[in-house]
C-alpha cells in the first residue's frame, strides 16, 4: 500500500502530535515549558515495552496505562514543584528550570531502570534499543500503527474539542486560560484547572511516547532527542491553541520523514543523519515569518482576501461572499 | 582601651557570623573534601577537580553573563562551546597541519590519516616550545572568535523573541553543530574522534599539571573580568535591560546593542572553554558535546551557587565538581551494592539539586549583591580627607 518509510512518519507525526498537545494544554493553563515532556515520553515507551515483555500481546493493549504513568508523573511535578513555584508567582524562566530538575531525575530513574531490566533479564531482552514496532501486526498490508496512531489523534483532538466546549470543567479551564483573576472571582478553582492540565499534559506526553516508540528505537535518551520536534510542533502550533499544536505536530512529523525521503532520492542516503535538523528548520521558519505560530496567523482574514481575489477574479460578487460573516 | 574592647567585641560578633554563613560553611566543606581527596588518592585527584573546576566555571561565568545577568534564558549554551571545540578540532588543526606542509585537506578529518599525522606533529612540537605557545594562543583567538561568531548570531533571534519561546529556540538549535560535526565527516571526523596538535607536549612528563595549572589561571582571569564587568557601566546596563526593560529604554539605552554585545561576550567565553576541553583531551569528538554536560549541568551550577553572583557561581561549580568527582570514585565501591551503575546517581543528584534550590533557595547559596558605587566626586573627597589625617597624623 503505502511506502514503510511513509507509514513509519504518520506514526511517529501521531505521537509527535499527542505529546505537543500536551506541551500547548501545560502551556496554555499554568505557563510552565515541560521539559520533562522528554522523559515522560520515555516512560511511556518503556512502559509499553515492560509489559509486552511480561504479558506479551499487542502494544495498543498497553497505551491507557503508558496514559495513566504520564497522568501520574504530571501530578507528582504539580504537587511538589510547579504548584508551590505557581502560588508563589514564580517567573518563567524559574517554573522552566523546576521542570529541567524533574526532568532529570526522571532520567535518571530511566537509565536505572534500564540498567537493572537489563541485568536481571538477559537477552533477548534489549532495553537499551527496544523496537517495538517488532510487535506489530499488519492490517491490509500495512502496519496497523499506522492506521491506529492517526484516529487515536484525531480522535483525541476531537475528544478534548468536545471537553473544551461542552463539559463545565473544559469550559472552566478555558475561562482559567483566560483570565485567572476573573475564574476565581466566578468560583472555579484554579489549582484544581492547574492539576488537570498537568494530568492530562503529562499523559498526553507518555502516550505520544508510546506511540512514536512504534516508528522509532526506544534507547535511554530517547525523549532528549525527541523534545526538539515536540517544541517545534508545539511552537509551529502558536503555543495557545490544542488543536494548533496537533496540526504542529502532523506537519513537523510528516515533514521530518518526507523532506528526507525527498533529499534522499536526490542526494543519496547520507541524508538520513541529518533528519534531526528538519524539525529546527521548519521551527526557524515559523518563527522568522509568524513569531506567534501557525494558530496565531488571521486566518479569516486570510480566507476573506483571498475569497475577495478570487471572485473578483470570476467576476462574481465579492460582496455575498465576504458579507456572510 | 574600651574602644579597643568595643572593636574587638564588633569582630567577634562579624566572625561568628561568618561561621553561621551558609556559603561560608560550604566552602570550608568543599576545602576539607578536596583536601581528604588529595590526601586519599594522591595529587591527580585533586588535579583532575582543578581541572574540571577551571573549565566549567567559565562555561558558568558565560551562562552567568548571559542569563544571571542580561536575563536571556541561555538553553543553548552548548551550541558556542562546541562551535570553540570544532573550530580548534577543525580549523586550527587543518592550519598548524598547513604551515608545516602536510595534509590538510578533505581527508585530513579521516582517522586513517589523521592519527599518525597528529602524533607526527606532536612529536615536532616536542621540542619546539615557542611553536606550542603560538599554537595554543592561537587556538584560545580562533576559538573566541567562534564562539563570539554564534553568540551574534544566536543574538538575532533572540531580539526579537521573548521568554519562554526565545528559550525553547535557543534550546533547539544548541544541537545543530551537534548533528553536522557527528555526521559530516571531514569536519572533525564524525562518529571518530579527530586528534589535535597538543600545545603542551614540550613540558613532558608534566604536562597534567602543567595544563591544569594553565586552565586554573585562565579560569581565575575569566572570573575577574566577569567580576570587572558586573562593575561596570556596561554590567549596569545589562541588569537594568534584565530588571526592567522599559526603563533601560527610557534612560536611552540601545536595547539591540547591549543585548547582542552581552550574547557576544558569552559566546566567547564559552567557546574559550570548548579550546580548552578539546586541548585538555587532545582530540574533539563530536559526541561529547551533548546538551547534557554543556547546557543542562552548567544550569545546575549557576543555580546552587547563586543566578547573577559570579562568586557563587564559582563556589557552585566547585561543590558540584567535586560531588561528581565523589560519585565517580565511589562508583567502583558502590557497584557490588547496586543493580545498576552508579553514574545514574550523579543525575538523580543534579536533578534534586536544581528542584531543591528553585524551592527552598531561589537566590542560590551566594544570593546576588547590589553593586554599590559612589559619584566621582565623593571618592575623591573621601580620598583627600583619608590622605589630610595621615598627613596630621
Amino acid at each position: 500500500m503505502i511506502p514503510p518509510l511513509l507509514a513509519a512518519g504518520l506514526v511517529y507525526a501521531s505521537g509527535l502530535a499527542l505529546a505537543a498537545c500536551g506541551i500547548t494544554m501545560i502551556y496554555m493553563c499554568t505557563r510552565t515549558f515541560n521539559f520533562a515532556h522528554a522523559n515522560m515520553a520515555t516512560w511511556g515507551a518503556y512502559t509499553v515495552y515492560t509489559c509486552l515483555m511480561f504479558w506479551k500481546g499487542l502494544p495498543y493493549a498497553y497505551w491507557p496505562l503508558a496514559f495513566l504513568v504520564g497522568a501520574v508523573l504530571g501530578a507528582v511535578c504539580y504537587y511538589t514543584i510547579n504548584g508551590p513555584l505557581l502560588r508563589r508567582k514564580a517567573s518563567d524562566v524559574t517554573l522552566m528550570m523546576s521542570t529541567l530538575g524533574y526532568d532529570l531525575v526522571l532520567l535518571s530513574i530511566v537509565g536505572m531502570y534500564v540498567e537493572f531490566f537489563e541485568r536481571t533479564y538477559h537477552p533477548p531482552m534489549t532495553p537499551r534499543m527496544a523496537s517495538l514496532s517488532a510487535y506489530d501486526v499488519k492490517i491490509l498490508g500495512m502496519p496497523a500503527a499506522a492506521i491506529i496512531s492517526p484516529i487515536l489523534a484525531v480522535g483525541l483532538v476531537a475528544g478534548l474539542y468536545i471537553f473544551m466546549t461542552k463539559a463545565k470543567f473544559g469550559i472552566a479551564l478555558r475561562a482559567t486560560v483566560e483570565n485567572p483573576d476573573l475564574a476565581g472571582v466566578v468560583g472555579i478553582n484554579s489549582d484544581r484547572v492547574y492539576l488537570a492540565s498537568w494530568i492530562i499534559g503529562g499523559g498526553l506526553a507518555s502516550l505520544g511516547g508510546a506511540v512514536m516508540a512504534m516508528a522509532v528505537t526506544v534507547n535511554i535518551v530517547f525523549g532528549m532527542t525527541a523534545i526538539v520536534p515536540m517544541f517545534a510542533s508545539s511552537i509551529l502550533g502558536g503555543l495557545h491553541s490544542v488543536y494548533g499544536a496537533v496540526l504542529g505536530g502532523m506537519v513537523v512529523g510528516l515533514a521530518e520523514y518526507g523532506i528526507t525521503y525527498l533529499l534522499s532520492l536526490w542526494l543519496g542516503g547520507m541524508v538520513h543523519a541529518y533528519r534531526a535538523v528538519i524539525p529546527l528548520m521548519i521551527m526557524a521558519a515559523t518563527l522568522m515569518a509568524f513569531p506567534r505560530g501557525l494558530a496565531g496567523v488571521p486566518w479569516g482574514k486570510l480566507l476573506g482576501r483571498l475569497r475577495a481575489l478570487t471572485g473578483g477574479l470570476g467576476g462574481v460578487a465579492p460582496r455575498g461572499a465576504g458579507g456572510e460573516k | 582601651m574600651r574602644a579597643l574592647k568595643s572593636l574587638r567585641g564588633a569582630k567577634g560578633v562579624e566572625l561568628t557570623k561568618l561561621l553561621l554563613r551558609v556559603d561560608f560553611l560550604a566552602l570550608l566543606a568543599c576545602i576539607a573534601l578536596l583536601a581528604y581527596l588529595g590526601l586519599s588518592f594522591g595529587k591527580d585527584m585533586v588535579l583532575s577537580v582543578l581541572l574540571e573546576f577551571s573549565i566549567f566555571l567559565i562555561v558558568t561565568l558565560s551562562l552567568n553573563i548571559e542569563t544571571g545577568l542580561t536575563g536571556v534564558p541561555q538553553f543553548g549554551r552548548v551550541l558556542c562551546v562546541t562551535a570553540g571545540a570544532f573550530i580548534v578540532g577543525g580549523l586550527c588543526g587543518r592550519i598548524v597541519a598547513w604551515t608545516l606542509g602536510k595534509e590538510c585537506g578533505w581527508a585530513y578529518a579521516h582517522h586513517t590519516t589523521n592519527y599518525p599525522l597528529i602524533t607526527e606533529i606532536n612529536s615536532m612540537l616536542m621540542t619546539n616550545a615557542g611553536l606550542s605557545v603560538l599554537i595554543f594562543i592561537m587556538y584560545l583567538i580562533f576559538a573566541a572568535i567562534a564562539g563570539g561568531f554564534f553568540g551574534w548570531l544566536i543574538s538575532r533571534p533572540a531580539i526579537r523573541l521573548r521568554e519562554a519561546y526565545l528559550g525553547i529556540s535557543l534550546l533547539a538549535f544548541g544541537d545543530l553543530l551537534y548533528w553536522i560535526g557527528y555526521n559530516w565527516e571531514p569536519l572533525v571526523g564524525a562518529t571518530n574522534a579527530v586528534h589535535v596538535p597538543d600545545p603542551f607536549r614540550f613540558i613532558w612528563a608534566y604536562r597534567y599539571e602543567a595544563v591544569t595549572i594553565v586552565y586554573f589561571l585562565i579560569a581565575l582571569f575569566m572570573l575577574f573580568i566577569a567580576e570587572k564587568l558586573v562593575r561596570s557601566p556596561f554590567g549596569r546596563d545589562l541588569k537594568m535591560l534584565r530588571d526592567c526593560e522599559l526603563a533601560a529604554q527610557v534612560y536611552g539605552r540601545d536595547i539591540v546593542k547591549v543585548r547582542t554585545l552581552s550574547l557576544i561576550i558569552g559566546g566567547a567565553m564559552a567557546g574559550v572553554a570548548g579550546s580548552l576541553w578539546v586541548v585538555y583531551t587532545g582530540s574533539c569528538y563530536a559526541g561529547t558535546f551533548t546538551r547534557l554536560m554543556w547546557t543542562f549541568w552548567p544550569w545546575a551550577y549557576m543555580m546552587l551557587g547563586g543566578i547573577g553572583s559570579n562568586l557563587g557561581v564559582a563556589l557552585g561549580v566547585l561543590i558540584f565538581v567535586i560531588l561528581r568527582t565523589m560519585i565517580m570514585i565511589y562508583r567502583m565501591s558502590l557497584k557490588p551494592y547496586l543493580p545498576f551503575d552508579p553514574v545514574w546517581l550523579e543525575y538523580t543528584l543534579c536533578g534534586l539539586a536544581l528542584v531543591i534550590i528553585v524551592l527552598f533557595r531561589p537566590y542560590g547559596l551566594v544570593p546576588e549583591k547590589p553593586v554599590s558605587t559612589l559619584p566621582r566626586e565623593q571618592i575623591e573627597e573621601m580620598l583627600k580627607k583619608a590622605r589630610e589625617r595621615v598627613k596630621s597624623s
